[in-house]
């Protein structure tokens, strides 16, 4: 399999890497421990099997005459034990036999008996010792083992040489004591006999070990890496390809099956084909809640300009009409809302005013609205006072009045070549009154009620004059009830106040004022409700001049 | 934040309100009120608590009222200024039965 990664290393060599030294890890191993045991069983071969030879050769020396043979004497019976050694050691292939007496006072030096030298065997080129040749003991290792047989009994003690450093070849050197009659121990009898074998032996044997555990390990290495790669490495690879491509096309892909047998990774692919399934359902709905959101937008934009295309909003509106000056605005809350104002000459001397504020807010308000403007202006038109009319559309209101919905409504009518005003209020705040010169207050009178709220209310005229100068301020709660952050109010109270810091100015500056004022008191909170207003001032003699 | 205390005493219902009624509120006292109309012979609601009476809550009190119209006494007692002030702007006082 082709690695995907570039910048990190695939774990597939690298687990690879590992298992293939792990394996020669095992097999350098098994070879030392081959060739220490190899090593050991040579020796023990190696040393019993000398030791009989030397056993046997010590019937050939009698103990009891190695003292006359060294004075001299007994001549023919040194040279009878002489030969039959020397055929001896020839038969059983040793390069030196030698019988030689210790000095055991201190092991340093010993004389030579019999020497029985047989250069063929190792290609060496020793020369017999005559008997009575005088020599220094080897080294302590030597003399450790003649003291070992004189005083201590031993039967055989064996010195291997294998790293000469004299030149010598490597060889194993076997003692056995030659007893006399008695039983002391009278000389010993050493047998030399070369290894070189075993260096022969060792080494086909080191490589024929090391190269079956290299062969077994490669082979095992290979089925190892095979299995982890097919059971293990390959379904974590499938499933990381999976989960990338995933990432990148966020599609569901083609389902991975069946990947390994092992529990734990049959899972994972599992969990990666179910969190697909469920992140392209959850993406699906997203888009498609997102397209809804979208239609939803584009529908309340649409239903949000045919509501402010419902009221009058081109100023001045009337710009033939000298007599008075006309402003009003209208935010909602949300796209669309209950609020609305609006004004229409009912005839060429009456001004229709209207201000409402459907209870609620958003699209079930604005429908409420619309139906209510349209209503109210349907009868206005047909005549009556404002009493009459609002009887109409209260009781209109109440008949289709399923939801418990009710609207706070002031209408009022101006005749314009006389000033006087005629309202009536449906629960609606009061108007707030500018007398020229004066200032403006709130105008209190009695309160009919809210529209929808109860069929057949009877709702009464108020009348009042307006004069040159005189302003009147309508709004919807959305004002007085603006709220800051901490859930203060902004109150009537202040937007007295603050009209009256405007009052000598046009009805649009008021209004402006107004609402900075009402934004500069909110601050960063949002607006909660709608806020509607709508101010006139009366100009009837124009050419007169106004305060404004 | 609004909290409905309710007491029932010989058929007899008794709400205590305390807080602001308005359009996060309202629906929480619409549900307890009419679905406790059934079958008793007055209700009371206390205002001596209530700071605040907002359209929504208004609502609220006309479903009330005409629920209980010509069949059970509906009375509204310990209405502070500013709710009475409400009452009055939108022409509530003329229907309710407020003490």
């Amino acid at each position: 399999m082709k690695k995907t990664r570039k910048r990190y290393s695939g774990m597939e060599s690298n687990i690879i890497g590992a298992i293939v030294m792990l394996m020669v890890v095992f097999a350098v191993v098994v070879s030392v421990l081959g060739v220490l045991s190899f090593n050991s069983a040579f020796k023990k071969e190696i040393s019993t099997s000398t030791y009989h030879m030397a056993d046997t050769a010590t019937m050939l020396v009698n103990g009891d005459e190695l003292d006359d043979y060294l004075a001299g004497e007994k001549k023919e019976e040194y040279q009878q034990a002489k030969s039959y050694l020397d055929v001896y050691c020839k038969k059983i292939h040793v390069s030196i036999t030698y019988v030689i007496m210790v000095d055991t006072s201190d092991y340093g030096h010993f004389v030579s008996v019999f020497n029985c030298v047989d250069n063929s065997v190792d290609n060496t080129s020793y020369t017999e010792w005559e008997p009575g040749y005088r020599r220094e003991t080897t080294n302590d290792e030597y003399r450790r083992k003649y003291k070992a047989i004189y005083e201590n009994g031993s039967d055989c003690e064996t010195v291997f040489r294998f790293n000469t450093t004299d030149g010598q070849h490597p060889h194993i050197t076997t003692m056995v004591p030659v007893r006399d009659s008695e039983g002391n121990v009278a000389g010993i009898l050493c047998m030399q006999r070369p290894i070189s074998e075993l260096s022969n032996a060792r080494r086909p044997f080191l490589i024929t070990t090391a190269v079956s555990a290299l062969v077994i390990a490669a082979i095992a290495s290979v089925f190892i890496a095979m299995f982890i790669k097919r059971q293990v490495v390959s379904p974590i690879i499938s499933v990381s390809k999976e989960a990338t491509r995933f990432a990148a096309e966020n599609t569901k892909g083609e389902s991975l099956g069946k990947i390994s047998s092992y529990e734990e990774l049959q899972n994972l692919a599992g969990s990666i084909e179910t969190m697909e399934t469920d992140m392209v359902r959850y993406m699906d709905n997203l888009s498609a809640v997102a397209a809804e959101k979208e239609r939803i937008g584009t529908e309340l934009s649409l239903a949000k300009n045919i509501q402010e295309n419902s009221i009058p909003h081109k100023f001045p509106a009337f710009p033939d009409r000298d007599e008075f000056d006309i402003y009003a605005s209208m935010d909602p809350a949300k796209e669309v809302g209950g609020d609305f104002y609006n004004y229409y000459f009912i005839d060429d001397d009456h001004l229709a005013l209207v201000i409402g504020d459907v209870s609620g807010k958003g699209i079930p308000a604005s429908l409420s609205m619309m139906a209510t403007n349209i209503i109210m202006g349907n009868r206005a038109m047909m005549g009556g006072t404002p009493a009459e009319i609002m009887h109409y559309v209260n009781n209109r209101i109440c008949a289709k009045n399923t939801v418990g919905m009710f609207v706070t409504l002031w209408l009022g009518i101006l005749e314009i070549s006389t000033g006087k005003l005629t309202y009536t209020s449906a629960g609606h705040d009061d108007p707030a009154v500018y007398r020229r010169d004066g200032t403006f207050e709130l105008q209190k009178t009695k309160h009919g009620l809210v529209a929808g709220g109860m069929a057949d209310m009877v709702y009464k005229d108020i009348e009042m004059q307006l004069n040159e100068g005189d302003k009147i301020f309508l709004y919807t709660d959305g004002v007085p009830e603006a709220t800051d952050k901490d859930n203060n109010m902004y109150t009537a109270a202040r937007m007295l106040e603050a009209l009256n810091i405007h009052r000598e100015e046009t009805p649009q500056q008021i209004l402006k004022g107004i609402r900075s004022s009402v934004d500069e008191f909110v601050g960063e909170a949002p607006q909660f409700d709608d806020i509607t207003m709508l101010c006139i001032e009366y100009k009837k003699n124009h050419t007169g001049g106004t305060n404004a | 934040m609004l909290n409905i205390i309710k007491k029932e005493e010989e058929g007899k219902l008794l709400f205590e309100l305390e807080g602001r009624l308005d359009t996060i509120t309202a629906p929480d006292l619409e549900k307890d009120l009419m679905s406790s109309l059934e079958g008793i012979s007055g209700l009371l609601l206390d205002f001596e608590k209530l700071e605040y009476i907002s359209s929504a809550g208004l609502r609220v009190l006309l479903s009330a009222h005409k629920a209980t119209a010509g069949k059970t006494e509906m009375k509204i007692v310990h209405v502070n200024d500013i709710i009475m002030e409400i009452f009055e702007t939108t022409g509530f006082s003329d229907i309710l039965d407020i003490e």
